[in-house]
């Protein structure tokens, strides 16, 4: 016994025990921030409520992506389908059944869960290409099936008239957006505290080691299918919520919503933000939308050209995403205040 | 002595191919045998065959009494039969102390609970602490595994195989790629194995055999040639005609 205190005493005194185990996000700065950012951006641009309710939800979405993408190494570009599922559901649901947005959200959940899982389990043998392929074939499915309900979703007219109650019988939906923003906000943040619980569970590490190894992981006795597709599953979950968000703050739910390209975009503001960190999510999002709309408001002309090159410049300088630089800088300024963290 | 892994007749083509023909051995509890064969003997295909990688054409394999010959290989992993891989085989982006945790928590099948916190998992850290110790791995704990040396992969290797509380310990090539003066480490680490452990050391440096095991199997052309102590290996004439080629033939 006392040799291995020995032993321990004299590698702690010898090597530093640095933490080389990185963090993955800020630790417990990141999410407090988005919420402070969030707040500010509620005084500072109350005439840009509607664009920032927009990113709020899109942020919520690209989470779910960064969870399939950044802690399982699924690539997909289907991940749309999820959305647009969960956004059907609570539209359906608010117009037929119970417009309390609660209630909308969870429809939006459990419909973007189910579909996930169901898909997922028929999918996520494959890998790679094939992968991305089956996952955008999933999509079209869905945006086709919802183009074909049309009872139901109103088809390529949309479904509109989601008209949904005060928020706990408290808050009504004003004409300014006011409650939209805060309590799509609300969500987003809510959002990113049960995605950290979830990448720092028993579960995310399981999913982490499927990420680099798959056939390690069946070395020491588990299954990676069965991972892949519970993480699908539970981003599938984040992705409906989403979309609920979406029908609820919006009011409207259109094919788009299933597409193609919003998997892609997502994807895209995904790797803008960095991917594995989740509020590298938030801030893809935020970068991406809102330079859109600055770049798209004083040159309608050639903004996609802009946003093309902003796009090559991260890719370029920082490789892994605005919040890796943000991390980088971190590191810089936390260094020479010589601050070192407990190791064991 | 408990039996604990017993493989009977064990056999496989590929086509016409005959790799392993009926390959028969046991390995009881406290067991230290290394099996050894020159470059193509088959010592591969064996450990895939018993480990459920690949399939046999025939025969049988048990692990502690049960018949495992038609089980996957993950549920062989479950029931105590784990390997080390020859070529470290790790997760590259996480620490020492995930890699231990995964596969605690992967043992007891608790790795389905997202929304428990790893660190406060009951137990869990005071038997990662146990294994870090056992494998003198306690100053690596925080370092991801990209960045460790190659003979403190070769450790976690076995940490991780041990972290599994196996039956019988299938080591491949354990010191491979490791400096010979540091390859007397890895041998301190398996000397530490728990007693009751049935231990199957696959390997090619002699010097690390004899200082290893008790007993030895030899394997040549997928049969087994012969099998006893180190001793009786070495004085078995057979054994250097495999190793040293058909130049007893001018006897």
């Amino acid at each position: 016994m006392t040799s291995v205190a020995e032993r321990d005493g004299k590698a702690g005194a010898v090597t530093r025990p640095a933490p080389l185990g990185r963090r993955r996000d800020l630790g417990w700065i990141g999410i407090p921030l988005v919420a402070l950012a969030g707040l500010a951006a509620y005084w500072l641009l109350p005439d840009d409520l509607a664009l920032l309710t927009r990113i709020a939800a899109s942020a919520l979405f690209v989470l779910s992506l960064d969870l399939v993408l950044g802690y399982g190494g699924i690539a997909t570009l289907g991940q749309a389908a999820m959305f647009g599922t969960g956004a059907y559901a609570a539209g359906i649901v608010a117009v037929n059944w119970n417009n309390d947005p609660f209630v909308m959200l969870a429809a939006g959940g459990l419909a973007g869960g189910l579909i996930a899982l169901a898909t997922g389990a028929l999918i996520l043998h494959a890998r790679g290409l094939t992968l991305l392929m089956l996952t955008i074939a999933v999509g079209q499915i869905v945006q086709e099936v919802a183009n074909k309900a049309r009872d139901w979703t109103g088809g390529s007219d949309g479904l509109s008239g989601i008209d949904p109650a005060p928020v706990l019988g408290l808050f009504r939906f004003d004409m300014f957006g006011r409650t939209s923003y805060l309590f799509a906000l609300a969500v987003l943040v809510a959002g990113l505290l049960v995605a950290r619980r979830i990448v720092r569970s028993p579960f995310g590490l399981a999913c982490r080691g499927v990420k680099e190894d798959p056939l390690r992981i069946s070395a020491i006795g588990g299954s990676p299918k069965s991972y892949l597709v519970a993480l699908y599953g539970v981003a599938g979950v984040f992705a409906g919520v989403a979309g609920g968000l979406t029908a609820v703050t919006s009011g409207i739910v259109g094919l788009d919503s299933a597409g193609f390209p919003w998997s892609a975009e997502a994807l895209v503001m995904l790797v803008l933000g960095g991917t594995g960190r989740l509020y590298g999510a938030v801030i893809g999002t935020a970068a991406f939308m809102g330079i859109h709309h600055i770049l798209a408001a004083s040159d309608p002309f050639h903004w996609m050209g802009f946003i093309g090159l902003f796009l090559i410049g991260i890719v370029l300088f920082l490789p892994g995403g605005i919040a890796s630089g943000l991390e980088r800088l971190g590191g810089l300024l936390r260094r020479p205040a010589g601050q070192g963290e407990g190791g064991a | 002595m408990t039996k604990l892994l017993e493989v009977e007749g064990l056999s496989k083509n590929f086509g016409g191919l005959q790799v392993s023909s009926d390959i028969t051995m046991t390995l009881s509890a406290g067991d230290r045998c290394a099996l050894i064969g020159p470059n193509g003997a088959g010592k591969t295909t064996f450990v895939n065959l018993v480990t459920g990688v690949i399939p046999p054409s025939a025969g049988t394999i048990r692990l502690d009494g049960r018949d495992i010959t038609r089980l996957p290989a993950a549920e062989r992993v479950r029931l105590g039969l784990i390997r080390s891989f020859q070529v470290a085989r790790l997760f590259k982006s996480m620490t020492v102390r995930e890699h231990l945790e995964l596969a605690v928590l992967q043992r007891d099948r608790r790795t389905f609970r997202p929304f428990a916190n790893v660190a406060k998992v009951a137990g869990l850290a005071d038997e990662v602490a146990g294994l870090l110790d056992a494998m003198g791995l306690t100053h690596a704990a925080h370092t991801a595994v990209g960045s460790l040396a190659y003979g403190q992969q070769r450790l976690l290797e076995i940490a991780l195989a041990l972290a599994m509380k196996p039956k019988v310990l299938i080591l491949d090539e354990p010191a491979a790629g490791v400096p010979h003066s540091e390859s007397q480490r890895i041998l301190d680490a398996i000397d530490r194995l728990p007693k009751d452990l049935a231990v199957l050391m696959i390997e090619h440096d002699m010097d690390l055999v004899f200082r290893f095991a008790k007993t030895i199997v030899v394997l040549a052309q997928g049969r087994l040639l012969c099998s006893g102590t180190a001793r009786e290996i070495v004085a078995d004439p057979r054994v250097r005609e495999v190793y040293l080629g058909s130049r007893a033939d001018a006897h």
